[in-house]
Formats: structure tokens, C-alpha cells, sequence
């Protein structure tokens, strides 16, 4: 049998009418999960991967598939709708997605959020099938210093997030940066910046810095503001549904986010955050409405929701074609799929492709059922909105700590959530833009161990960053993203650019 | 809720609060030159070691804050607005009683006086009403997380009293 | 037939609530480690074979394990229902974080299950045999980069036994710290690094398929299967395993501690925990009683000793 015999054999079963509802199943328990702020994926598939034990081998497998994209998307819901983004690959979806709930335009917000989701991950899940062993040849290259080209070129990026004072996003930038320097340095076993406190040897927690800080902060700051501003927010203004003008503005975002967030997914370090600001990124330049950006633009939420999916399907590829669990989620799937028996290797396309392809079959079926499951649902989301003040911020309260107790039930954990609640609070009141702290936190540390492992292998020469032709290529980029900018608002153009920028909130 | 807050421009010259961030920012970058300083420098065969970082980050947050204190001098802060604290106490205080109840008390009552001080902070503050609605929203909560979802949230006597 | 199914799934998650909580396991670490799936496998075995009614995980990542082990020494004081699960890993974890509980703080129970360590080089490599190797590293320490888990942990600690025995000192060692197995592993593959060291299942599908070269285990004599040399043929002194452990709290009588470790003999009897580490690949390394105590107490002071000489320890 060939590769299209066996995926179309896969897909015959997967579309079984039982086997649809596992899957519909699998995607509303992971969606139900992986939606509170604070779960991620990989606790979201630890949870529910017990249930799918008793089920027969296809069944199983496919409420898995469903299980891990319905978490992959759970976070995006609450990252739009409540300005909480659920795991740290929906951080850059609240940016303009919340934006666009607040001007009532939630439903179009999540429409292309769901529909790039499974655009994204239908096209990645085909390139896994198809040019998998190319792809981690290519993850392959990557050592130490690429990484660290990578993440320069990932820092420059990140000032797209800034908002309109260059001041203001770099302190928020450097204090995320000093956040992260807490705990064990990985590289020497020594502890940084933890005074001694056990809770502290292990850093700060990405979901718990940006639940408090968008959960918490974004609460504290509604309330002060009083009875000012409405008691409602209006849910629907238009149409529900996304217009002519979205699906235009749409459809290209969702397949620049697929293609960078597929390859980044499939490097060993790569991970789903970076994906998304780059996605971000990119389309903050190409955009011909740059204008909306920071007001709810709606490529702002179409590509880097695209990239994050993507990314989810390129975990998949070192994973099945090598044996790499590069992610936490993907270890977790690498222990589920050893109760199919299946032993993950660059062995098993070639001695088990029957349960191969009917995982790629069934996580076809699984990402269509997300779109099932969620297309009908969004109406009801946005009405989430119309809850008063009151019962809504209480609720979002309790979910937020119901995350964090549920992933670590620790006193110190919650403290934390309030300490950097009441620090986001602080940061919006003095106009400090709050996505760099999180993106500091996650760089920070990828940035300074790629860097000391490429130095420490080449014991010291410091021309070894740039000795390779994939580093030199993203330093080049990093370097044009940083100098393009500066001569196009030498010549003008940047005063309107950062007018526009300044009339954000 | 204290009618009538109209939002007052605080915009003074140079900006106080400003300059506590400053002041802050240089706190920040104090600690981190106290913490690091007391670390065994072992690079091993990279000269960036444990310690290089967090000195670069320091020396730019020292930087930061020189910035920022020229800002504050020169008022370029942005406006802000009127503040409630009555709100903020309301949470804050929520937040805290979850977090000091939740292993005594046990998941729902701690979760629920939560929702209620946060309803508060939005000006539900009818506690005998809000108390109760809280507290079974937060154990339905926990019945289908915990019981269905098998997460793992602290069990207090109300969970006991079912389960 | 499929109906049924759906409807136990039900059926099952509804009935939890019918049992009493019989055993609490503490996994000290992440969803997804070795710890965090042993403890959801002792947990889905004790309750297939019945010996606990309803078992609940609850993950307390941190610092090596020793913020579960902290968590339980305190909270669970005395109580004969809680578990921990715990390794090797979290005796250097002690060491190098200071940590103010260590296992004489627990109550341990048993070692469960084992892994030993395997050196491999890329098959690109122009190392063929762990002699090569070992020359390589007498010559120049620093020219020999090791890709290998967390600083201080089982992969650091063997490569610092291996020079030691060596003659070289092992503060020169040239380690390169990855955090997950996976990161490690494709910084071999990729022939980033000199050589990699990990537990042996780690890298079992690529020695298969020949895109890694194994060049020696850390076992005391030939491993069944496992077609390489012990560390130890070729003259050095070294033996490492990371094994994995189950303990109790601590402050439990002489009665209870004798009932946990009665359920837990019972758990490693059962065909369906032998089933569980066939497909997971785990060594069954029971070790129980006073047996287990001294091995405890050796692997302590030995492992104090080499992370002092790496420099990790004061």
C-alpha cells in the first residue's frame, strides 16, 4: 500500500459514525479543559488520557486526536473573549482579539480563530503525512547558535508589541527578562535570585505571570475604574459572523501563520509561543490597515491562532519520525501512544504505518470536529460577554485560580498570582504595555542557555555564532526588521505610523 | 459606590509617580547585582557564564530607569485616570481569603468567597446573597472538575460532607 | 457493542465519587516525566487490581522533586494513605539545592523500577568504541562536549564518574545541560555535541535504526538485548542507575508502614504492573526492606562525593 492507500484506509475508519462521536467527545473534553486559563495542553491530555483506555484501539486514538486539538484551541477562546489567554501560545490572540470583543466584534474574533485553527491545522496535518522526514532533517540543523540567531530575530519582533512608547515596552520587556533569571540556571545548577525560598528554585511560571497579569490585572483595573464606561459590554455589534471583508483580510494571515508556525513547531526548541509573535509580527508589517493594530485588527488574531495550531501538528513530526517528545504535551502523547502499542522512532512509518496513519487520519477527523464543535458554539461565547459586571469578573476570577490551583495547588502559587496581578494592575494604569513581560519571560531564558551552550561547545570562540549559514541568514533578517523601520520613519512615514499607534488605549 | 469620581488629571511636573517606578526599577537591578554577585562564576568553557546575564539585565534596568526619571522630569508620562481603591481592596481581599481558606476550607467555600468580594468590587455587595451563590457555583465547579475531570482541587469539609 | 463503551466511560466517571479516597500519590514533578508517569501508573494498576478503590495524582513540580518531597514531609505527616513518588534524580536534586528535607524525611518503601545510562555518539561520529572516546576526553576534556539532562543530575553525575575514573578531573568536563530528553536527543542527532548520555530507552529507537552509535551502558554486567559494552569493560569503575522509587509519609507506625508496603508488593506482583513496564520499557528493579535502606544510604554518600568533585556541591 502506498502513503495515499493507507491515509484514505485511516480515514474510512476515523469517519465511522461511532468513531465521529469519540472524536466529537474527545474535542468538548479537551476543549472544556484546555479553556481554563492556567491548563495548558499537556496537563489537558495528562487529565483526560485515561479515558481513552477503555475505548477499542481506533476509538481511542481518535478521542486522543480530539483531545489534543480541543485543548490546543480551548485557550483561545477565553485568551479573545476574556482578555485570559489560556496557555502561553494564545498570549498574542488577546492582543487584538480582546480589542475586537470589546468593539463588539467577538464573533468574527473567534470565526477566524476556529476556521485558521483548522485551516492551519489541516494543512499542517497533510504536511506532516507528506514531507515530514524532510522537515526534521531541517529541525536538525538547528543547534545551539540557530537557536540563538532564532530568538534574536525573535526579539526584534517582539517591539511590534510595544505599543507607543519605546520606554515603556522595554522596561516591560526587561522586567519580564529579570523575571525570567529566577530560579536554576539551568546550565551550572545554580540558583539565581530565589533568596533562599524553595518555591522560587523552579522560576516563574509562564501561564501563572500571564494569567495573573492579564486575568488579574485586567480585573483590578475594570473595577477601579468605577461606574465609568458601561455596565455591559455590547456583545454583537454587525454581524456575528465574519463579513466578506474578514474572510479577505483573513484567509492570507492563515496561511503565512501555518507556514511559519509548522517549521518552528518542528524544531526541537522551537515552540508554539515564538510562532505566534513571530505570526504576529509579520503581519503587523504587511497589514494595510496598520491603523487598527493595537484597536483589534483581525490578521492580528487569524495568523498567529493559525501559527499556534500549525505548531501544535508540527510538534507531531520529531515526535513521530525520530521519537522526540520536544514538548511536555508531546512526552505525555508519547506515553499514550505507547498503550497503542505504537513505539515512536525513525522505525515507524516503516513497521507500523496502520496506526501512523490512522493517527494523521484521525487527527484530519479530530480538527474538523473542533470546527464542528465550535462554528455553532460561537454565538453563544460571545453572549458569555453580555453577563453583567459583577457575575462576569467573579467568574473569570474563579476559573483564572481554579487554572492555577487545579495545575499546582500551592499557597505560594496563588500569592504569586496576586503579586503579579496587582504589578499588571499597576502597568496599566501608568500605560506599560503587558505582552513583552511574558514574551521576557519566555525568551529570556531560551535566549541565554542557546547562547551559553553554543559558546560552551566551541569553548569560547565567539565566532561560532555566526559560522553557520542558517544563523547568518535570521541575523541578517533581525538586523532589517530592526533598520527598515528606522529609515521608513526617517523618511516620514513613521510620524503617522506611531499617531496611529499613540490613539491605542 | 462613591458617586460623582470624575476622572482627575494627575499630570503634574516632573511626575511623582514616576519617579517611585524609577526608583523601583533601580531597586530591581540593586537585587539582582546583591543576588548575583554572591555566585560561583563557573562558566566552565563558555565565557558567559551563570552571572553575565543577569548583570547585562541589570545595567539596562539601571539604564530604564535614568530614562525614566528623564520622562518624569520632563512630564512626558501619560495622563492617567482617577483610581478607585474601594474596588481594589474588594479583590485583593478576595484573592486572599481563597488563598489562606483553600487547604483549610477546602476548594469551594474559599473559591466561592472569592466570586463573592469580587462582585462586591463591582458593586454586588450583597454578601448574604453573594456568599451562598458563590459557594455552590464553586462546588459545581469542583464536582465537574474534580469528580468528572479528575483535576486535582483541594477537598474542604463541604466536599467531604458529599463525596 | 460501541455504545457500551461510551456508556462505562460514563459510568465509570460517575461511579469515582462512590469510593473513598484510598490513596493520594504526590508526583514531584511536570505532567508527562518519568516520575509524573509512574505515579498515573501505579495509580491505573492499584486500581485495576483493586487494591485502592480510588486513587487520585496530584502533580508538585519543583526543584528535582524536593518541593514534593518538602510538600509531603510536612503536610502529609502520619498519614498512610499518601504516596510520593521519587528517583535518583531527586538525591542529587537535595544536594545541590540545599534542600532542608531529605529522604531520611520520608518513609521510602520501595525501589520500583530502573533504568541504566548509555553513552552514544551520531552515527557520524569518529568515535567507534567508548575507548575512543575516553582517549579524546584524557587529551583535551574540553574538546569532548557531552549533551546530557539537567546539571546535576543522573547524566551529569555519570559523565563525572567517568572521568574521575579517567584521571581527569572532572571539574573540566565540557557538559552540556538540555532540559527535556527530547531537546538532548536532537542535539545529537544533529551531531551538535561530542557524544550524548541518557537513560538507555531514551535512545533505544535510534540505535535500532542506526542513526546512533551506543558505546557503552552503565550496568554492572552485560544488559539482555542491549548489543554494547558496560562501562565497566573497559577498565573504568563506573555503575550508575537511575531507579525510581515509591515512599511513604513519614511518622507512620511499624503496623502501617508494614500495610503500604504490603500493597505495594502486591501492586508489583500483578500481571498488569509486569504488562505496564513491558510497553513502557521500564526495568523491574523491586528492591524493598532493610535491602533497600542500604542501597539508599550507598547511592547518598556516592553521589555527595562525585558532585563535590564536579564543583555543584560545597
Amino acid at each position: 500500500m502506498n502513503t495515499f492507500e493507507f491515509l484514505l484506509q485511516g480515514l474510512v475508519i476515523a469517519a465511522q459514525p461511532m468513531n465521529l462521536l469519540y472524536a466529537l467527545i474527545g474535542v468538548t473534553l479537551g476543549t472544556a479543559v484546555g479553556v481554563l486559563p492556567g491548563i495548558g495542553p499537556a496537563l489537558t491530555v495528562a487529565l483526560l488520557l485515561p479515558v481513552t483506555y477503555q475505548l477499542d484501539p481506533a476509538g481511542s486514538l481518535i478521542m486522543f486526536a480530539g483531545i489534543y486539538y480541543g485543548g490546543m484551541y480551548g485557550g483561545s477562546t477565553t485568551s479573545i473573549l476574556l482578555n485570559t489567554p489560556g496557555e502561553s501560545a494564545s498570549i498574542v490572540t488577546a492582543l487584538e482579539g480582546n480589542k475586537m470583543a470589546r468593539a463588539g466584534r467577538g464573533g468574527p474574533a473567534l470565526a477566524t480563530a476556529a476556521i485558521g485553527s483548522f485551516v492551519a491545522g489541516l494543512i499542517a496535518t497533510l504536511g506532516l503525512a507528506f514531507i515530514a522526514p524532510f522537515i526534521v532533517k531541517v529541525a536538525l540543523v538547528f543547534g545551539p547558535r540557530e537557536y540563538f540567531a532564532l530568538m534574536v530575530l525573535a526579539f526584534v519582533t517582539v517591539s511590534s508589541a510595544f505599543g507607543d512608547s519605546t520606554l515603556r515596552g522595554l522596561t516591560s520587556l526587561f522586567v519580564g527578562l529579570a523575571l525570567a533569571m529566577v530560579g536554576i540556571d539551568q546550565l551550572s545548577g545554580q540558583a539565581r535570585l530565589s533568596f533562599g525560598i524553595p518555591d522560587l528554585l523552579d522560576g516563574v511560571e509562564v501561564t501563572t505571570l500571564a494569567v495573573a497579569m492579564f486575568a488579574i490585572g485586567e480585573s483590578l483595573y475594570i473595577a477601579a475604574q468605577g461606574d465609568r464606561g458601561p455596565d455591559r459590554i455590547e456583545a454583537v455589534k454587525g454581524s456575528v459572523w465574519m463579513s466578506a471583508a474578514d474572510w479577505a483580510r483573513s484567509w492570507k494571515p492563515w496561511l503565512r501563520g501555518t507556514a511559519i508556525g509548522f517549521p518552528i513547531g518542528a524544531m526541537p526548541a522551537g515552540g508554539a509561543e515564538i510562532g505566534t509573535f513571530l505570526s504576529y509580527a509579520t503581519e503587523k508589517r504587511l497589514t494595510k490597515h496598520p491603523e487598527e493594530f493595537g484597536n483589534g485588527a483581525i490578521e492580528g488574531v487569524a495568523g498567529p491562532e493559525a501559527a499556534n495550531n500549525a505548531s501544535a501538528a508540527g510538534t507531531l513530526v520529531p515526535l513521530l519520525t525520530l521519537g522526540l517528545p520536544t514538548t511536555a504535551t508531546a512526552a505525555i502523547m508519547l506515553a499514550g501512544f505507547q498503550q497503542y502499542g505504537l513505539q515512536p522512532g525513525p522505525l515507524l512509518f516503516a513497521t507500523n504505518p496502520q496506526l501512523v496513519w490512522g493517527l494523521i487520519a484521525s487527527l484530519l477527523i479530530a480538527n474538523l470536529m473542533l470546527l464542528v464543535l465550535n462554528l455553532p458554539l460561537i454565538g453563544l461565547w460571545v453572549k458569555l460577554l453580555s453577563i453583567p459586571k459583577p457575575w462576569l469578573y467573579a467568574g473569570i476570577l474563579l476559573f483564572a485560580t481554579l487554572g492555577t490551583i487545579g495545575a499546582n495547588p500551592s499557597v505560594f502559587e496563588l500569592g504569586m498570582l496576586l503579586a503579579f496581578g496587582l504589578l499588571g494592575y499597576a502597568m496599566r494604569v501608568f500605560g506599560y504595555p503587558i505582552a513583552p513581560v511574558v514574551v521576557g519571560l519566555i525568551l529570556g531564558p531560551l535566549a541565554e542557555q542557546q547562547l551559553r551552550r553554543a559558546l560552551a561547545i566551541s569553548q569560547g570562540d565567539l565566532t561560532t555564532l555566526v559560522a553557520s549559514p542558517v544563523a547568518v541568514v535570521l541575523l541578517l533578517i533581525a538586523a532589517a526588521a530592526l533598520i527598515v523601520p528606522l529609515i521608513l520613519r526617517a523618511r516620514g512615514r513613521g510620524q503617522v505610523l506611531s499617531q496611529l499607534a499613540a490613539s491605542e488605549d | 459606590m462613591t458617586n460623582g469620581s470624575k476622572p482627575v488629571h494627575v499630570k503634574r511636573r516632573p511626575d511623582g509617580a514616576a519617579l517611585v517606578i524609577a526608583a523601583v526599577l533601580a531597586v530591581i537591578a540593586g537585587v539582582m547585582f546583591w543576588d548575583v554577585s554572591r555566585l560561583a562564576g563557573a562558566a566552565g568553557y563558555s565565557q558567559v557564564g551563570p552571572t553575565t546575564v543577569p548583570y547585562v539585565i541589570a545595567i539596562c534596568l539601571l539604564g530604564l530607569a535614568v530614562w525614566t526619571v528623564f520622562e518624569a522630569w520632563r512630564g512626558d508620562f501619560p495622563e492617567r485616570e482617577h483610581q478607585q481603591l474601594g474596588p481594589i481592596f474588594w479583590i485583593v481581599a478576595g484573592l486572599v481569603a481563597q488563598m489562606l481558606l483553600l487547604k483549610i476550607a477546602g476548594f469551594s467555600i474559599a473559591t466561592g468567597l472569592l466570586f463573592a468580594f469580587t462582585a462586591a468590587a463591582f458593586g454586588q455587595r450583597k454578601l448574604w446573597k453573594t456568599i451562598p451563590i458563590g459557594i455552590v457555583f464553586a462546588f459545581v465547579v469542583w464536582v465537574i472538575f474534580s469528580k468528572l475531570l479528575q483535576l486535582s482541587l483541594p477537598a474542604g469539609p463541604l466536599e467531604h460532607l458529599f463525596f | 457493542m460501541k455504545q457500551f463503551f461510551l456508556a462505562s466511560i460514563l459510568a465509570g466517571a460517575l461511579a469515582l465519587p462512590a469510593f473513598a479516597a484510598d490513596y493520594k500519590i504526590i508526583a514531584p514533578a511536570n505532567p508527562g516525566g518519568g516520575w509524573d508517569q509512574t505515579a498515573r501508573t501505579l495509580q491505573t494498576v492499584m486500581q485495576s487490581e483493586g487494591i485502592s478503590g480510588n486513587v487520585q495524582v496530584v502533580n508538585v513540580p519543583g526543584a528535582g522533586g524536593t518541593i514534593g518531597l518538602a510538600q509531603f514531609a510536612s503536610q502529609d505527616k502520619g498519614n498512610p494513605n499518601s504516596l510520593i513518588v521519587g528517583g535518583y534524580v531527586m538525591v542529587g536534586a537535595i544536594l545541590t539545592n540545599k534542600s532542608p528535607v531529605t529522604l531520611k524525611d520520608v518513609t521510602p518503601i520501595a525501589r520500583l523500577t530502573g533504568e541504566y545510562e548509555a553513552i552514544v555518539v551520531p552515527a557520524s561520529s569518529p568515535f567507534q568504541t567508548f575507548g575512543d572516546l575516553v582517549e579524546a576526553l584524557k587529551k583535551d576534556p574540553g574538546a569532548v562536549s557531552w549533551a546530557g539532562g539537567s546539571a546535576g543530575g543522573t547524566d551529569h553525575i555519570a559523565v563525572g564518574l567517568i572521568a574521575k575514573e579517567a584521571g581527569v578531573d572532572p571539574k573540566k568536563i565540557n557538559y552540556i545541560a538540555y532540559s527535556g530528553g527530547g531537546e538532548a536527543l536532537a542535539a545529537i542527532l544533529g551531531a551538535q555535541v561530542s557524544a550524548g548520555i541518557s537513560g538507555y530507552g531514551e535512545f533505544e529507537s535510534q540505535v535500532k535504526a542506526g542513526t546512533l552509535r551506543l558505546l557503552a551502558v552503565s550496568s554492572d554486567e552485560r544488559i539482555e538485548g542491549v548489543d554494547a559494552p558496560t562501562i565497566k569493560e573497559s577498565g573504568l569503575d563506573v555503575v550508575v542507575e537511575n531507579w525510581r522509587m515509591v515512599a511513604a509519609a513519614p511518622g507512620l507506625t511499624d503496623e502501617q508502614k508494614a500495610a503500604v508496603s504490603a500493597d505495594i508488593e502486591k501492586l508489583v506482583k500483578s500481571a498488569a504492573w509486569q504488562e505496564q513496564l513491558k510497553t513502557k520499557g521500564w526495568q523491574d528493579t523491586y528492591l524493598a526492606g532493610a535491602a533497600f535502606d542500604e542501597q539508599l544510604a550507598k547511592d547518598v554518600s556516592a553521589t555527595e562525593g562525585i558532585l563535590k568533585e564536579i564543583g555543584l556541591v560545597e
